[in-house]
């Protein structure tokens, strides 16, 4: 909200204090100070001149040569706009000076061939209105070389406070100043009423009933008669245009001077233009249209707290009037209306009409509703005399249901407990009694505070120990530089992923982050997608269902920047609807998993010196994902499962399980899956449930005895059917083979014309070895021979020649 | 015997292995002396004939040279598969070495785990819970009412009436609270969801951790201590700082905190918007509601409370100006961390 420097002065006196320290003490109170522009400052350079020639451009036919003087001397300015004449009181730039529209220092200029010393500026370069269709023509009375700033009186300071949610109060020039007044010990001046009443009887000429007492437990109001519709005077239109308001009339610009002054928000009916010169509020009871005063059509949900006349709605309560009841340029005489309405009835109707106004956004936060009376009374005051007119008799305040100041009891040695630090007695009355609050010390210990009524956000001891934290200053508390520690609370969720990271690392992955909001066509392919219902975008409506389509998506993305070879992984959750569900309305409505994706594409290596071209296959993420496995310890306890159809996503794939339960799947993506990620070479996936994985019950480790004994190694080959198996056949040896044969591996694998068509060799190694003893080649023969046989015969084998 | 046999057979082999020109040569060495009737089988069969007591020794130095043997014809052929056709080599020192990629976590799970690090040294357990959660753990359970302003300041992502994305990682606070009694003393880090348009500055998702520490006397000085303990570890020790009032309907009072813009210095700039300050927290007391709501005596215990955004601090620490970059996963920028 943009706050005045001049008109807080009219509540405080700020005499001798420097700018910086006001801001810096709103700031450190709470009511952040996030921009602020001196305009003394701003238009230091600008002077008023005086055009003592004009005369057209030889060259350019919509340039004006001038001459400006600034009752010193006189500089020749080149002009641009349509308006210039000789005679004008004009806003001059010398050399030297920036304009506040884009920022830009006037330098000495050549145009079109004739100098130019300076500028002759519009309302929009000085940001003081809209207008550029022109240069600024100043009042004739100005005193020529004038600075443009004590002309204008522009020696203010806009500040742009960010004002919490919690402290409406703060909404107005008298809140901050009220803020101001703890921060600094100053007397708060609020604005005495007096007004003149006329004869006429404000009761005999309009009625209020509240039928909803509920969402509108006050409305108060003023009527003035007579009044003339005009254009605000000086003062009051710079008072408004100075925090960002457009002024519309003076009684428009007086209840929005009233709103920004006290913080109530007020409205103006044409009297003459209300039904039966009544108000009635109530609320909708089905759904209902209303046109507001901007024109549009708007649909209201049921319950939407309306103000009514005899004969239908005239405003939509707290937000907006309707076109019906508004000041006119022929408008005589005006009720004033000052409520206080339910903060939760107005936030709903705003949050569902999508309109938030300056009156709504103050009235779903909580404005004061001990002070409607006294803002009507205001507004009053100010339309007589601004407007003329005359002020009825008597206000009509129905207030059904008083609310009364709330009292909280503050104990001294509570608020050395939570904030750490002893504030001394007189300190703390201190800040409470400049705040507005009475204090009443009821004894050593406790002081019984009174809070008015506009202090919305104070309802326990605890926020009047935040009061006397942020007015007596944090920078006050002591800052301990140790804590105790509780042993046996060491606990981290996040050390199995943590490690899981490393090893993915030591792999030679490297870690990615998706956005789990996919597309459609996305968070479908892999699941049963949960939809979000307010989405930002058609991309972002969906919850992934898997880690798969985002990693997808990122190798095309990288594939587009040319980047082809990857390896790398994610660990990040994915959300299904349980089978059956539509919609979440309970936790067991959905599962969230935790995931990682193993993803390898492109080459593994580039042309090397050493090597040539190798591309990453299936067997790289058979082995990562094995490796890994092993890894977490858990190589024994998995099984393995491989296939080479039955599923939409992979054209081949191993599936990981654990008794029966599936844990972790993947292999080659199938290509028209790729396709729809325009992706051309192969990716490889593995995809973990970590859910899963974390529950497997881990034996822990107990070390093995180290070999003492040498082992024995032998190797053999043979020719195999082209179907056969590498498992089948090493599953068998381990089998058959004596309990002395403790392993067996692969090295060699071929196809070729010598050993003939549909036929292929492999070779293995068997290792022997007893942990107890030196071994015989004599037995590990006998076994290796009766192995030879056995495989010949079950796998109708050849043993190769050696 | 047996040992005099074996040093020949060493000796042999040796011999025939340099006459090796190529891989028909090797696999033919291979056959004689690693066959299964090769000169090393035999030799193992001579085994049986020796005494009892050579035995041990004796199998250990045939295993030996089998090994040995096996090992030079290995990497003999790897050198006829890798020196294809460029023939013979000489060492150049200076090729380059062989390339080994050792991978990365992502940028911001380094921030994290530095972050992490710090608090758990400081006596922090570390928890975490489910992005999808209901609209009572993630607001009202924290004192955020339904249909109440507060709400505005944290734009959300419905999935349904009472099932949302989760906007901070505060709802694990209340998991935690719900299943534990005081002393409580845990972060929080997590991915968290906002529903705002994403630019260079904000992102629909990000990550946070948040710090909780309840029990019978924490006070706001010692969330002070813990929080500039934290800052000067994170950022530098000479950090000039400052708690600021701000609002949290979860603390009360609630602070943010400030560090001396480290673009400027404090001199005032863009970044800054001219402050000379940066914000790099928030933080507070736990309101007594929230105490209420997990069955906490709000009278006996007091605790505080904070939380940050990961990615904010990654950009300040690292240079980064556009948030969008965390989630683009291009490798070139993944692999720069
Ligand atoms: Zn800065």
């Amino acid at each position: 909200m943009k706050i005045s420097l001049n008109w807080l002065k009219e509540y405080i006196d700020l005499e001798g204090i420097s700018i910086q320290d006001i801001i810096n003490k709103l700031t450190m109170s709470g009511l952040e100070v996030e921009d602020f522009v001196n305009q003394n400052e701003k238009f230091k350079n600008f002077i008023v001149g005086y055009v003592e020639e004009n005369e057209k451009h030889p060259n350019a036919d919509k340039l004006t040569i001038c001459k400006v003087t600034d009752g010193k001397k006189s500089y020749q300015v080149i002009c641009g706009a349509p308006n210039v004449q000789k005679g004008q009181k004009v806003v001059y730039a010398p050399i030297g000076t920036i304009i506040p529209k884009g920022n830009f220092e006037i330098k000495k200029a050549k145009i079109r061939g004739v100098e130019s010393f300076g500028m002759i500026c519009a309302e929009d370069e000085l940001g003081l209105g809209d207008d550029y269709t022109g240069i600024m023509v100043l009042d004739s009375n100005l005193k020529v070389g004038q600075k443009l700033s004590d002309a204008l009186e522009l020696n203010n300071v806009i500040m742009e406070i960010a004002i919490t949610p919690n402290r409406p109060d703060a909404l107005s020039h008298i809140g901050v100043a009220r803020d101001l007044t703890a921060l600094f010990d100053k007397e708060l001046k609020i604005p005495e009423v007096k007004l003149n009443e006329s004869d006429i009887d404000i009761n005999d000429v309009a009625s209020i009933v509240i039928e909803d007492e509920e969402n509108c437990p006050r409305y108060s109001a003023r009527v003035v008669t007579d009044v003339k519709i005009e254009e605000s005077p000086g003062w009051l239109k710079q008072r408004i245009s100075g925090i960002g308001l457009k002024p519309v009339n003076n009684i428009v610009d007086i209840t929005n001077f009233v709103m920004f002054e006290c913080g109530q928000p007020l409205h103006a009916f044409d009297l003459d233009r209300l039904e039966g010169k009544k108000i009635i509020v109530k609320s909708t009871k089905g759904k209902t249209k209303f046109t507001t005063l901007d024109s549009k059509e708007r649909e209201l949900l049921p319950d939407t707290l309306m103000i009514c006349d005899d004969k239908g709605d005239v405003a939509i309560a707290g937000i907006m009037g309707g076109e019906n009841s508004e000041i006119y340029q022929d408008t005589k005489n005006v009720l004033i209306e000052s409520a206080y309405f339910n903060p939760s009835s107005i936030r709903r109707a705003s949050k569902h009409l999508q309109m938030s106004t300056d009156a709504s956004y103050r009235f779903e936060r909580g404005t004061d509703p001990g002070n409607t009376l006294y803002a009507a009374e205001r507004t009053a005051q100010l339309i007589a005399k601004i407007a003329g007119g005359e002020i009825a008799k008597g206000s009509i305040d129905v207030y059904p249901k008083k609310i009364d100041n709330k009292k909280f009891i503050l104990r001294h040695n509570r608020v050395n407990k939570v904030l750490g630090y002893k504030i001394s007695k007189q300190h703390t009355l201190k800040i409470f009694n400049r705040l507005g609050m009475k204090t009443t010390e009821l004894s050593e210990d406790e002081i019984e505070v009174t809070v008015p009524t506009f202090r919305v956000d104070i309802e326990r001891e605890i926020d009047l120990i935040e009061e006397i934290a942020r007015i007596s200053g944090y920078d006050n508390i002591p800052t301990i530089p140790k804590i105790s520690i509780s042993l046996g609370l060491k606990h981290d969720e996040t050390l199995f992923t943590d490690r899981i990271r490393e090893y993915c690392n030591a792999l030679g992955l490297y870690e990615l982050i998706n956005n789990p909001l996919q597309p459609k066509h996305f968070a479908a392919l892999t699941g049963n997608a949960i939809e979000v219902s307010n989405p930002q975008s058609i991309d972002m409506k969906y919850l992934r269902t898997s880690l798969l389509s985002g990693v997808l998506n990122v190798v095309t993305r990288n594939l587009n920047r040319g980047e082809k070879n990857l390896a790398l992984f994610e660990i990040g959750n994915i959300f299904n609807l349980k089978k059956g569900k539509k919609v979440v309305s309970s936790f067991n409505d959905f599962d969230e998993e935790e995931i990682l994706i193993f993803v390898l594409t492109g080459n593994k290596i580039e042309r090397e010196w050493y090597s040539d071209t190798e591309s990453f296959n299936f067997y790289d993420i058979k082995g990562m994902v094995n490796s890994f496995i092993d890894k977490i310890s858990l190589d024994n306890l998995l099984n393995d499962s491989y296939y080479t159809t039955d599923n939409s996503i992979y054209e081949y794939y191993l599936t990981k399980f654990f008794k029966d339960r599936v844990i972790g799947n993947g292999g080659k993506v199938k290509d028209h899956v790729l396709k729809q990620f325009d992706i051309d070479q192969d990716v490889y996936c593995f995809e973990f449930n970590l859910d899963a994985l974390k529950e497997i019950p881990v034996v822990s480790k107990k070390y093995a005895e180290l070999l003492r004994y040498p082992r024995i190694i032998l190797d053999f080959a043979f020719i195999f059917d082209k179907e056969t198996k590498f498992e089948d056949v090493s599953e068998f040896i381990k089998n058959k083979g004596s309990k002395l044969l403790k392993y067996v591996n692969v090295f060699d694998i071929f196809e070729s014309k010598e050993i003939g068509d549909n036929k292929k060799s492999i070779a293995f190694q068997l290792e022997y070895y007893d942990s107890s003893r030196t071994l015989t080649e004599n037995e590990v023969e006998k076994d290796f021979e009766n192995l030879i046989k056995l495989v010949s015969k079950k796998f109708n084998a050849k043993l190769r020649g050696n | 015997m047996l040992a005099q046999n074996t040093d020949k057979v060493n000796i042999d082999f040796l011999k025939d292995l340099s006459g090796v020109k190529n891989a028909d040569d090797l696999e033919q060495i291979r056959i004689k002396y690693l066959g299964r009737n090769g000169v090393i089988s035999k030799l193992f069969n001579q085994l049986k004939h020796v005494a009892i007591e050579d035995k041990p020794a004796l199998g250990k130095n045939l295993n030996l040279l089998r090994s040995e043997v096996t090992s030079q014809i290995e990497k003999l052929k790897s050198s006829f598969v890798s020196q294809k056709s460029k023939g013979d080599l000489q060492m150049d020192l200076t090729l380059p070495g062989k390339k080994y990629q050792i991978g990365s976590k992502h940028i911001l799970t380094q921030t994290l785990d530095e972050i992490k690090s710090i608090f758990k040294e400081m006596g922090f357990s570390v928890h975490v819970g489910p992005e999808l959660e209901s609209d009572y753990n993630n607001f009202e359970a924290l004192n955020f009412p339904k249909n109440h302003p507060a709400r505005d300041m944290q734009d959300t992502f419905f999935i349904s009436k009472d099932f949302l994305l989760r906007t901070h990682t505060s709802p694990v606070q209340i998991r935690l609270m719900e299943n534990m009694k005081p002393p409580v003393r845990a972060i929080m880090p997590g991915r968290v969801y906002r529903n705002e348009a994403v630019s260079a500055r904000s992102f629909c998702m990000f990550h946070q951790v948040e710090g909780l520490y309840v029990d019978t006397d924490v006070t706001f000085a010692e969330l002070k201590g813990t929080l500039v303990s934290f800052a000067s570890q994170f950022y530098g020790e000479d950090l000039k700082y400052r708690f600021r009032p701000s609002y949290f309907p979860f603390t009360e009072p609630s602070a943010e905190m400030d560090i001396t813009c480290f673009i400027c210095k404090g001199s005032g700039c863009k970044i800054c918007k001219n402050t000379g300050w940066m914000e790099i927290l928030g933080c507070g007391m736990v309101d007594p509601n929230v105490f209420e709501n997990v069955n906490y005596d709000p009278e006996k215990y007091t605790g505080y409370a904070f939380g940050m955004g990961i990615e904010r601090i990654a950009m300040l620490k690292y240079g980064i100006t556009d948030i969008r970059i965390f989630f683009e996963n291009d490798i070139r920028f993944l692999k720069q961390f």
